[in-house]
């Protein structure tokens, strides 16, 4: 385990309203270097809203993101959405996958390497006359792609259209995409939703061996509990649109706060008594079935 | 067989008469509906002052609505016979209706013939097609009006390319691309009689003014997508021909703007008696004066602008800045999260290609000598725009094909007269319905880490 780091990513206080409703309430953490950050909650709980912010696709009613970069600090919130993933260098994917289906599995992570490219092309005027530095630059941009590809091992279907690789491959690519901004901060939406049990063992390599070899901070959305409880150092706990707990995956596991918002309150403090009453028979045994896979993650 | 059936399934092979009977009698009650006022009623004068009449034209309609009853008639026994054919699998057959369905049944084979087709053998027919190009004006048989042919197929073309950065590349659907034609045309037009200027001088310039256009159309408008982009780019170049209409100061109007320089050959006029002083084109090659010299001139000016504009887009789309292009179609919200500016790259694909469509606007002005604002309606920017979709969107070869095919072989139609554009539209439904998704949809990648055929 690394040494503790200091934060890479600092959210303080952030709000976000759509018109009346509240879809994140004050929620502050941070997220360091060389750590994988996990935010987990229930469906609803406003993690895809926060990933929006951080990523600029929204801008937060109110609050501050601060992004601590190797070359200064980038207020997030201020920034244009391309700005931060161009500047401030932090790369995402999405809880439905967003590849450029129609374009090959190389294509998709050179235009990831779209803005180093751009400027060894002169903006396109050398690279329109077949300057020597231009397609010096392509090649170090397809071998930083192969690198990825090797590494998510899609290197054999470099060729074919990213829309006809099957669902688990798409996923890794989205994940290889990202990784080939070069990121500072790499923030994954959801990115074992869908895979199998082996395909989403082989997803905890990649995001350890991301972590441990390529020294970036990984923030994630999960919903796999398996995922979450084995990969992340650190966890976030949204429930509507506020943090209820924050720490290691161990404490935040028994934290009564945490097991209250995945299962609801305790029968008969909410309920009133006659519905308590006719739940009494069923009632015990079905909250105890559903206590029991919760225990057991 | 059941695919057959599948894609029509109102005519199921196996129809009895009854059915076609009755198939037949719908569309002739459509027809009577149609005919009733197409044909029916006739308004007719009487001369000044002496007010109108109207004119019944029952024995039309009836001819029209007994023509339709008998031709579905034909249709359906005759489609029969075709999938029969089709059933037996293109065995040669003697009767002239198999004949006729097995040429029917090839032509979409020969699109998907086409696009499964090796690169090598792409390359081969866009080879051939460039060769032929290139001998066109030395062809026996090629006369004026074929020469003239070519160079309003290879105007289309070349506007294609230019339309396929925007609309095919970029996927931003643009309906005004000829505002940009006629801003190019004007240039030249207004550049040459005021400032006198040569064509070569003002070609750039013309160039400049379009894709400054585009620059400033795009600014507000790029941040729209889909349906509202076109219906924004549609006004825009409504705007532009109204402008040229009203604005008479220095358009002329609908008047137009006549005696536009003729280019030359690098200084050489093309003229059968040259003004005092200059020698005219054939006089310095020696040759007998002839007015085809001129024509065959403007074919290789407009195969060589159409050249540049392939050339140019063939090597774009290899750059990063192309890529981008085809990733902000495929998905504009992926291309933000990863640091490009969708913006600046959506604004270069407007100002390239309406700098194609200026440069193209410059040569139709001094290939014609004389432009006004009728000749840049929005009609010709929907058959643009349909070139590019029917040849497969982002496929340069497609947009030869289509053009070749809407633009030059519906002129052999002319001697129909007013039902010329029967057969522009017969063209269009045909590769709607047999290749729904443009004569030619492949698309090759752009880079490649395995060669071709290796395996990996």
């Amino acid at each position: 385990m690394p040494a503790p780091d200091r934060p890479l990513l600092t959210v303080e206080h952030l709000t976000m309203r759509f018109g009346g409703l509240v879809a994140v309430h004050d929620v502050s953490f941070t997220a360091a270097g060389r750590r994988i950050t996990a935010i987990i909650g229930p469906n609803g709980a406003g993690k895809t809203t926060v990933f929006n912010c951080i990523t600029g696709f929204y801008s937060p009613t109110v609050g501050r993101i601060v992004l601590h970069g190797g070359r200064g600090d980038f207020l997030l919130e201020r920034m244009e959405g391309y700005l931060i993933a161009q500047k401030a260098r932090v790369a995402r994917t999405f809880q439905n996958i967003r590849l450029f289906p129609r374009m090959s599995v190389l294509e998709n992570l050179l235009v990831a390497q779209h803005n180093a490219l751009m400027r060894a092309s002169g903006m396109s005027v050398l690279g329109l006359l077949g300057a020597a530095g231009f397609r010096h630059a392509e090649r170090e941009a397809v071998d930083h792609a192969r690198y990825w590809l090797d590494r998510t091992a899609l290197a054999d279907v470099a060729d074919i259209d990213a829309g006809t690789l099957p669902y688990g491959a798409q996923r890794r690519l989205e994940i290889a995409r990202a990784m080939c901004t070069r990121p500072a901060l790499l923030c994954l939406d959801e990115p074992a939703a869908g895979l199998n049990h082996a395909e989403s063992r082989d997803l905890n390599h990649l995001l350890r061996f991301i972590r441990d070899e390529h020294e970036i901070g990984v923030l994630l959305i999960e919903h796999d509990m398996s995922v979450v409880m084995e990969i992340s150092d650190h966890v976030v706990v949204l429930d509507y649109g506020r943090k209820i707990a924050e720490g290691s995956p161990e404490a935040v596991r028994h934290s009564p706060d945490v097991i209250r918002a995945y299962l609801g309150e305790e029968e008969g403090e909410a309920l009133p008594p006659e519905v308590t009453a006719d739940l009494k028979g069923e009632g015990g045994a079905g909250a105890a079935h559903e206590r029991g896979p919760a225990e057991t993650q | 067989m059941a695919a057959e059936t599948a894609d029509t399934p109102q005519h199921p092979p196996q129809d009895g008469i009854a059915a076609i009977l009755k198939d037949a009698g719908i569309a002739a009650l459509i027809s009577l509906a149609l005919a009733l006022p197409l044909f029916g009623f006739r308004i007719v004068g009487f001369g000044s002052g002496r007010g109108l009449a109207l004119e019944e034209r029952w024995d039309w309609v009836v001819t029209a609505v007994l023509a339709v009853f008998a031709g579905r008639i034909a249709l359906n026994l005759w489609l029969r016979r075709f999938r029969a054919v089709l059933a037996i699998g293109g065995r040669v057959g003697d009767g002239v209706g198999d004949k006729i369905g097995q040429a029917v049944a090839a032509a979409p084979r020969l699109g998907r013939i086409l696009q499964a087709a090796k690169p090598a053998f792409r390359i081969a027919v866009a080879g051939a097609l460039l060769a032929v190009a290139l001998a066109w004006p030395a062809f026996p048989f090629v006369d004026r009006y074929l020469l003239d042919l070519g160079v309003i197929v290879l105007t289309y073309v070349m506007l294609g390319w230019g339309l396929n950065i925007v609309v095919g590349l970029a996927g931003l659907l643009d309906l005004g691309y000829v505002a940009f034609y006629a801003v190019g045309a004007y240039s030249y037009a207004l550049l040459a009689l005021h400032f006198d200027l040569g064509f070569w001088e003002c070609l750039p310039l013309a160039g400049a003014f379009a894709a400054f256009f585009g620059i400033v159309l795009g600014f507000p408008v790029l941040r729209l997508r889909g349906d509202y982009l076109a219906i924004v780019t549609l006004g825009f170049g409504e705007i532009i021909r109204i402008i040229l209409i009203n604005w008479y100061p220095v358009t002329n109007g609908p008047n137009g703007i006549s005696g536009i320089p003729r280019p030359s050959f690098f200084g050489l006029p093309f003229a059968a008696d040259p003004p005092e002083g200059t020698v005219a084109f054939h006089q310095f090659f020696g040759l007998e004066y002839a007015s085809t010299q001129r024509i065959a001139f403007l074919y290789y000016v407009i195969l060589a602008l159409a050249l540049v504009t392939n050339l140019f887009t063939l090597r774009i789309r290899r750059l990063p800045v192309g890529r981008a292009w085809e990733a902000l179609r495929e998905d504009e919200i992926a291309c933000r999260s990863l640091g490009i500016n969708p913006r600046n790259t959506k604004l270069t694909a407007f100002a390239i290609g309406a700098m194609f469509a200026g440069f193209g606007g410059s040569f139709f002005a001094t290939r014609q000598g004389f432009i006004s604002p009728e000749s840049f309606s929005f009609i010709e920017s929907a058959i643009i725009l349909a070139i590019v979709v029917l040849g497969g969107m982002g496929s340069q070869l497609g947009v030869v094909l289509a053009a070749v095919l809407l633009i030059g072989v519906t002129e052999f139609f002319r001697e129909l007269e007013q039902f010329r554009m029967l057969a522009f539209g017969a063209g269009m439904v045909a590769i709607m319905v047999w290749r729904p998704r443009g004569l030619l949809a492949h698309r090759d990648p752009t880079i490649r880490l395995h060669a071709r055929g290796e395996k990996a």
